[in-house]
């Protein structure tokens, strides 16, 4: 018999550790020199650091660390692709398994919360230059807190109510609950950084009109990745086909899918997203739900982990078949599906079908004319820099979408960068 | 689990069908309790103290030491003798050597006076006590006139061991205090009173812990706490070395001894055995894990004894004692350097790191392949990287290099580390 999970919508994937089961697992760390680990987090986290003062008794430091590395910790420590980044480096591989770095980083910042740090303030010194940060996601977070912690002013802009961008309206409960991105925006908060939300700034004003006006010294776009591409078949617009961005928002905003309780739900993706859509629609009370993707699993961008706990769901995953083509019908829609070898087909009836086969951005050609690539990203350099002086942009819309991780490292270079071009000594 | 040997030995002149028994402790304190550790095999029970003084318990009286979440490294408890009548607890004995004539009945007493003293080891004879043991050490009696304090009076340790021998023909073991310098001269004192055996150790006066809520020590009593004893895994190490000096003493070296402190596991026990220990007590491991540890400690034991072709314990007490020699002694003549395997190393450079920060700067770090690379001549071959290297057999002794001027000869080295 299998034992499949059973859940509810915003019921945690994971459960964290408390200080004695952190303990023993901080003990397994070889506290190793110049740690592999601490090499392997693109955003600096330095796990090495803060496991080491786990094992030293010192939660607290531990936070501390992982706060002024990550302004994004309480959700990276949810979110990371742990299996491919810190612990695929981590010596104890050789021995027998890494250590569980994601859950040492949310044991310390779930200390953060318990102890109500305010490990973050503003410094003293105050810096006559303003920065507006388009979009309130990682990318936007890591460079408003970067910018603010040496005493510049921040002002970031986003059209949601919430900031946290994916965090908040894109990941799935599961993985990461609010509360845990509200704790990272807090933390932005707490360095003085000003929030304006609900605000459809930016898309329909040039940048170069923002710049003129001279209300700001420079402009980060973080604008993240927030249309769905399209399936490009026939049928795509039938009732019941919705996306993964609409879906997903759509749960975190109800806490839960309720329209689809009881029906059957297809996936069609082999990312995160797919992966969150799949757990989003069984812990919403599906009646069935299933993936469909295209290639394989091996090829699949989801993390492993991701593609485990849908499985432990009860979802199945289908590989190797793309839709052709959707029917509407007085009994749901009818998705035929066409083998990879071109030759095998499927005809499936669902009540809902979700589509999550990776997103793009909204069309910014207005907004920044001429720095916009074929596929609609934003053109910046490594640095974080555009061809426009005083404009900067990374994250998502910039690599065309990658990890939250990644978004704060793009984050940190171009507040480096942004430092620079303002004449600001670190 | 198979126990394919004969594990009896003679202590004092009682057979015992194994060398394990139950120290005078709570984990001995009634029939139930001794009766169930008889049927799960243990051989003997140092029944829990017996006084004419009824102990008045205090709550919390426990506290315990862990270390990066490993829980009971080391156990403070705060009781003192049984807080059960007199007459009740001698019953009791009496009852188990009925039910269990096959087990060995040893009985702990203490007395505040010679008469006292005098009195228990009648009532323990009349009982039907197989041993006697004199308790001159617990850490945490509420009158000075008992435990340690007695423990450390080599006058009263030979007055009240005399006071037992003299209205008992029933050997009488004195349990020993280590709050103590040398605990030789107590044992002296002990044997000239009539003392036939000793048992080693009792607690260690101990503060394991500062609590930082109530700004005491643990365990917290209505704000207070006090020093009491101190045992588990963590005292095994000085227990051994009051074993051993007690059995290198001239006038001790033949004393039948009963070994305690911190045995959890076969091994641990037979550490106490080969130092030439007769008998073995436990109580921490037993209150943490219960009575069931002594199926493992029979088991190994006798794995062990097949392994190296033994048949009686006999055969193997007190064998690593002659090899316990003066640090004046040691052959200084040698280093012997470590041997790294660098397809084992995991790269983790702890070698490294604790070689520079705690040794001799002799391991030099290969950054690029994140390999440790011996210096030779530096290296004094203190094997302090063996020791904190996390892989099994990854760093172990290698290369023997005489000093300059000393002359070649065989050295014996340990090949097998765990």
């Amino acid at each position: 018999m299998s034992k499949v999970l059973k859940g509810t919508y915003n019921q945690e994937a994971v459960s964290g550790f408390d200080h004695r089961t952190a303990m023993e697992e901080a003990a397994r760390c070889l506290l190793c020199h110049d740690a592999p680990c601490s090499q392997g987090c693109p955003a600096g986290t330095d796990p090495g650091k803060f496991i080491r003062s786990i094992r030293f008794r010192n939660p607290k430091g531990a936070a501390e660390t992982i706060r002024e590395n990550n302004i994004l910790g309480a959700s990276c420590a949810r979110v990371c692709p742990y299996d491919n980044l810190c612990e695929e480096a981590c010596s104890r591989c050789g021995i027998d398994r890494p250590i569980e770095i994601g859950k040492l980083q949310r044991y310390a910042m779930e200390q953060e919360k318990i102890f109500k740090m305010k490990i973050l303030t503003p410094p003293s010194k105050k810096i006559k230059k303003h920065v507006a940060c388009i979009g309130a996601g990682p990318a936007s977070l890591a460079v408003a807190a970067e910018l603010a912690k040496v005493g510049v002013k921040v002002t970031v802009f986003d059209n949601n109510p919430k900031a946290g961008g994916v965090l908040s309206y894109g990941i799935t409960s599961a993985r990461l609950p609010q509360k845990v991105v509200d704790q990272d925006v807090a933390a932005v908060k707490g360095l003085g950084v000003k929030f304006e939300l609900s605000k459809e700034i930016g898309l329909n004003i040039d940048v170069n009109e923002m710049l003129e006006k001279k209300d700001y010294d420079a402009i980060f776009i973080g604008t993240g990745l927030w249309e769905s591409k399209k399936l490009g078949i026939e049928g795509e617009q039938s009732l019941g086909v919705v996306s993964s961005i609409d879906f997903l928002r759509y749960a975190k905003d109800r806490k839960g899918v309720d329209f689809i309780k009881g029906q059957r739900v297809l996936v069609i993706g082999g990312g995160d997203v797919a992966m969150d859509c799949a757990s989003a629609a069984v812990l919403s009370g599906a009646a069935s739900t299933a993936i469909w993707y295209r290639r394989t699993i091996a090829e699949a961008p989801a993390q492993i982990a991701e593609i485990e706990y849908v499985t432990k769901l009860g979802v199945g995953i289908t590989t190797g078949y793309a839709p052709t083509k959707i029917t509407g019908s007085s009994d749901g829609l009818w998705v035929e599906f066409l083998g990879r070898d071109g030759k095998s087909t499927a005809n499936v009836n669902v009540d809902c079908l979700v589509t999550a086969i990776g997103q793009v951005p909204r069309d910014h050609s207005n907004f920044l004319p001429g720095n916009i690539d074929a596929k609609g990203d934003i053109i910046a350099k490594k640095d974080g820099s555009t061809k426009i002086k005083g404009v900067f942009a990374a994250g998502d819309i910039v690599n065309g979408g990658k990890t939250v991780v990644e978004a704060v490292a793009g984050g940190k270079i171009a507040a480096a960068e942004i430092l620079k071009y303002l004449g600001v000594e670190v | 689990m198979a126990v394919k040997k004969d594990l009896s030995i003679e202590y004092l002149g009682v057979k015992c069908e194994n060398p394990f028994f139950l120290s005078s402790s709570p984990v001995g304190s009634n029939y139930e309790m001794v009766a169930k550790s008889f049927e799960e095999g243990w051989g003997g029970v140092f029944y829990k103290t017996i006084g004419i003084f009824v102990a008045d318990e205090c709550s919390p009286r426990f506290d315990q030491v862990n270390k990066e979440g490993l829980p009971w490294v080391g156990f403070k408890n705060m009781e003192q003798i049984s807080d059960k009548p007199t007459e009740l607890n001698f019953e009791n004995m009496a009852k188990l050597k009925r039910d269990y004539p096959d087990k060995v009945m040893v009985s702990s007493i203490m007395g505040s006076t010679e008469d006292e003293w005098k009195e228990l080891a009648r009532m323990s004879e009349q009982a039907g006590a197989d041993l006697i043991e004199g308790n001159f050490s617990c850490p945490q009696m509420t009158s000075h006139a008992m435990g340690s304090d007695v423990g450390t009076n080599v006058e009263l340790l030979e007055k009240y061991s005399k006071a037992v021998t003299s209205v008992t023909k029933i050997p009488f073991i004195a349990k020993m205090t280590p709050n103590i310098t040398s605990m030789e001269i107590a044992g002296r004192a002990a044997v000239k009173g009539g003392s036939k055996g000793l048992s080693a150790t009792n607690t260690y006066k101990s503060i394991t812990n500062i609590d930082l809520e109530n700004l005491t020590a643990m365990p917290v009593v209505n704000g207070k706490s006090s020093i009491s004893g101190y045992s588990g895994a963590a005292i095994k190490p000085i227990s051994l070395r009051f074993v051993a000096q007690c059995l290198q003493d001239p006038e001790l070296k033949n004393i039948p001894f009963s070994g305690i402190g911190g045995i959890e596991t076969w091994r641990d026990a037979l550490e106490f055995i080969l130092l030439g220990c007769r008998n073995i007590q436990v109580t921490t491991a037993i209150m943490q894990y219960g009575y069931r540890i002594v199926e493992d400690m029979a088991s190994g034991l006798s794995h062990w004894m097949d392994e190296r072709g033994f048949d009686k314990i006999d055969q193997f007490v007190g064998a690593a004692l002659p090899n316990i020699i003066p640090a004046e002694a040691l052959d200084r003549d040698f280093r012997l350097l470590p041997k790294f395997d660098t397809n084992k190393c995991v790269g983790c450079g702890r070698c490294y790191v604790s070689c520079y920060d705690g040794a001799h700067q002799a391991i030099n770090w290969n950054e690029k392949k994140r390999i440790p690379e011996l210096d030779d001549d530096k290296c004094v071959g203190c094997h302090l990287c063996l020791n904190v290297c996390p892989v099994q057999n990854c760093i172990v002794p290698g290369d023997i290099i005489f000093k300059k001027g000393r002359k070649r000869h065989p050295i014996k080295a340990k090949q097998q580390y765990e």
